[in-house]
């Protein structure tokens, strides 16, 4: 049975697009068949922090209108084969983006043998969002620490508890998990940021995962390697746990306080 | 008797009361559709254009009242009503360049003893930002929160055993004896019979603490409920 899990956040820029990266390669390190897709038509990014920009030749829109087929589309993961991505379209606008469109390509996938598809929305609550949350499964909700994100993440919780495919057909509700990115636990201490128990009380939905905000994901996006892949980045191991955790391994939360420094990191320039 | 609001114009810029009910209604969607309306002025105004800019907003109006009125109102198929007997409610914050109606409140004429009520509609999910309940000829029931940029609105009582963090409007077809009750206090707008008061009003040693809400006088009161 085929997964689909959008992960989606209301505000731009929280992490979304870091997250799916992430999510989907996770997954497929353990060996699941996974494809993402990039819902952000006239944004190209997910194929940039992928590392496979420079093997794009047809993407999601192309497919929906029957300019290529999925099989095309589809680019194969370096490093694991049993990873796929989709590309967004640059140049189409998101008209192009319809339900029976996609629908139609979420079948294939399903048709395909995959487990799991995630589905990279776009910020908003537009179209490209409606549409990447519509056929979900489940919802990996992207938050950062502040008021104007937690707001819109409860409004998209709003949607996905009223606009969704398993609502309409009286289904089982959507799953909703909670990840809370560029969590800064020092300047939580100093009050300039909500804490991760803020944020729960007011979402009111389970923790999935806390990303810790790190360096290590800019240099990561710029390498074209999703931060997971690195076992020494902080955000990488955040991401490992979130993975584990979703595929129902009991994972203790990290980097939630404050790390001391002792006095010998110090010294070793840790 | 239907629950009748009172709207006086105290500009003739058609324009400006358009704007002005635009937003009430987008404030208060709930509550303004359908809302029952007689007309008043302080100023000589068209009514065909006053009639459209209300009918516009989805209010239905029943009737105008007033000198200023009379005239045109055969015309234009509407009865002529007798003043408004009730002493006239100071409008709650300041009246903004002569606009219509009040500024905050529109003058609700206080309704028979409504019958009591015997539904009532349960909520045990949070409503969040962007989601509207009503519940029509009803008290409501939530077990759950309300957030910020949710809004919850009752012909009746309004409970809410959570944080009400964003709008609740109680007593939406005009019952003054509505109530609206809440775990922790914390709205974007409380609402009882077309009274309303918004954040910046509600700063007070009730802010966060389990509070009700009711109206004494015309005028919104809150109460601690620890
Ligand atoms: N944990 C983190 N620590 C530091 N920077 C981060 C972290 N997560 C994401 N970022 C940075 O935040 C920016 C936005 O990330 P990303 O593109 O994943 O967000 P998005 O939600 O997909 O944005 P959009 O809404 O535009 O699609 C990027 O520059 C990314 O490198
Ligand atoms: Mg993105």
């Amino acid at each position: 049975m085929t997964k689909i899990v959008v992960v989606t956040s209301g505000k731009g820029g929280v992490g979304k697009t870091t997250t799916s990266a992430s999510f989907a390669t996770g997954l497929a390190q353990r060996g699941k068949k996974v494809a993402v897709i990039d819902f952000d038509v006239g944004l190209r990014n997910l194929d940039l922090i992928m590392g496979c920009e420079r093997r794009v030749v047809f993407d999601f829109v192309n497919v929906i209108q029957g300019e290529a087929s999925l099989r095309q589309a589809l680019i194969k993961d370096k490093t694991f084969p049993n990873l796929h991505i989709l590309a967004a379209s640059q140049t189409r606008d998101k008209e192009a983006l319809t339900p029976e469109g996609v629908e139609k390509v979420l079948n294939d996938l399903r048709s395909e043998g995959f487990d799991y598809v995630v589905c990279d929305s776009p910020a908003g609550i537009e179209r490209g969002a409606h549409l990447a949350m519509y056929f979900a499964d489940e919802a990996l909700v992207v938050t950062n620490p502040e008021v104007s994100s937690v707001r819109d993440s409860d409004r998209v919780l709003g949607l996905l508890a009223s606009k969704t495919r398993r609502v309409e057909r009286n289904e089982a509700r959507i799953k909703e998990h909670l990840v809370l990115t560029r969590y800064n636990p020092a300047r939580v201490l100093k009050g300039e940021m909500l804490s991760l128990e803020d944020v729960t009380e007011i979402l009111a939905i389970p923790v999935l995962g806390v990303i810790p905000e790190s360096t290590a994901v800019l240099n990561s996006s710029n390498a074209g390697t999703p931060v997971i892949t690195l076992p020494d980045a902080d955000a990488g191991q955040a991401y490992d746990d979130l993975v584990s955790r979703f595929l129902g391994e009991d994972r203790p939360l990290r980097f939630t306080t404050v790390e001391k420094k002792g006095l010998f990191s110090k010294w070793l320039g840790g | 008797m239907l629950p009748v609001t009172r709207i006086n114009a105290t500009t003739d810029d058609l324009a400006a009361i358009q704007a002005q009910l635009e937003s009430m209604a987008r404030q208060m969607p709930a509550m303004v559709q359908g809302m029952t309306a007689v007309l008043e002025t302080s100023v000589p105004v068209s009514l065909a254009g006053y009639l459209s800019a209300v009918r516009s907003s989805g209010m239905k109006v029943v009737g105008v009242s007033g000198a200023l009125l009379e005239a045109d109102a055969a015309g234009l198929g509407l009865p002529v009503l007798p003043a408004d007997t009730g002493a006239a409610k100071p409008a709650r914050g300041a009246a903004q360049t002569a606009s219509v109606p009040q500024s905050a409140a529109p003058e609700t004429v206080p309704a028979p003893a409504p019958a009591a009520r015997t539904s009532s509609r349960l909520i045990a999910d949070p409503i969040r930002g962007g989601q509207q309940i009503y519940a029509r000829g009803a008290d409501l029931t939530i077990t759950h929160q309300v957030g910020a940029g949710a809004e919850v609105v009752a012909d009746g009582n309004i409970h809410i055993y959570g944080r009400l963090a964003g709008r609740a409007i109680a007593g939406a077809d005009g019952d003054t004896q509505a109530r609206i009750f809440c775990r922790r206090f914390e709205p974007e707008l409380v609402a009882i019979a077309g009274v309303y008061a918004v954040a910046e009003q509600l700063h007070g040693e009730w802010l966060g603490k389990p509070a009700q809400v009711f109206l004494q006088d015309g005028t919104l009161k809150v109460e601690r409920l620890d």
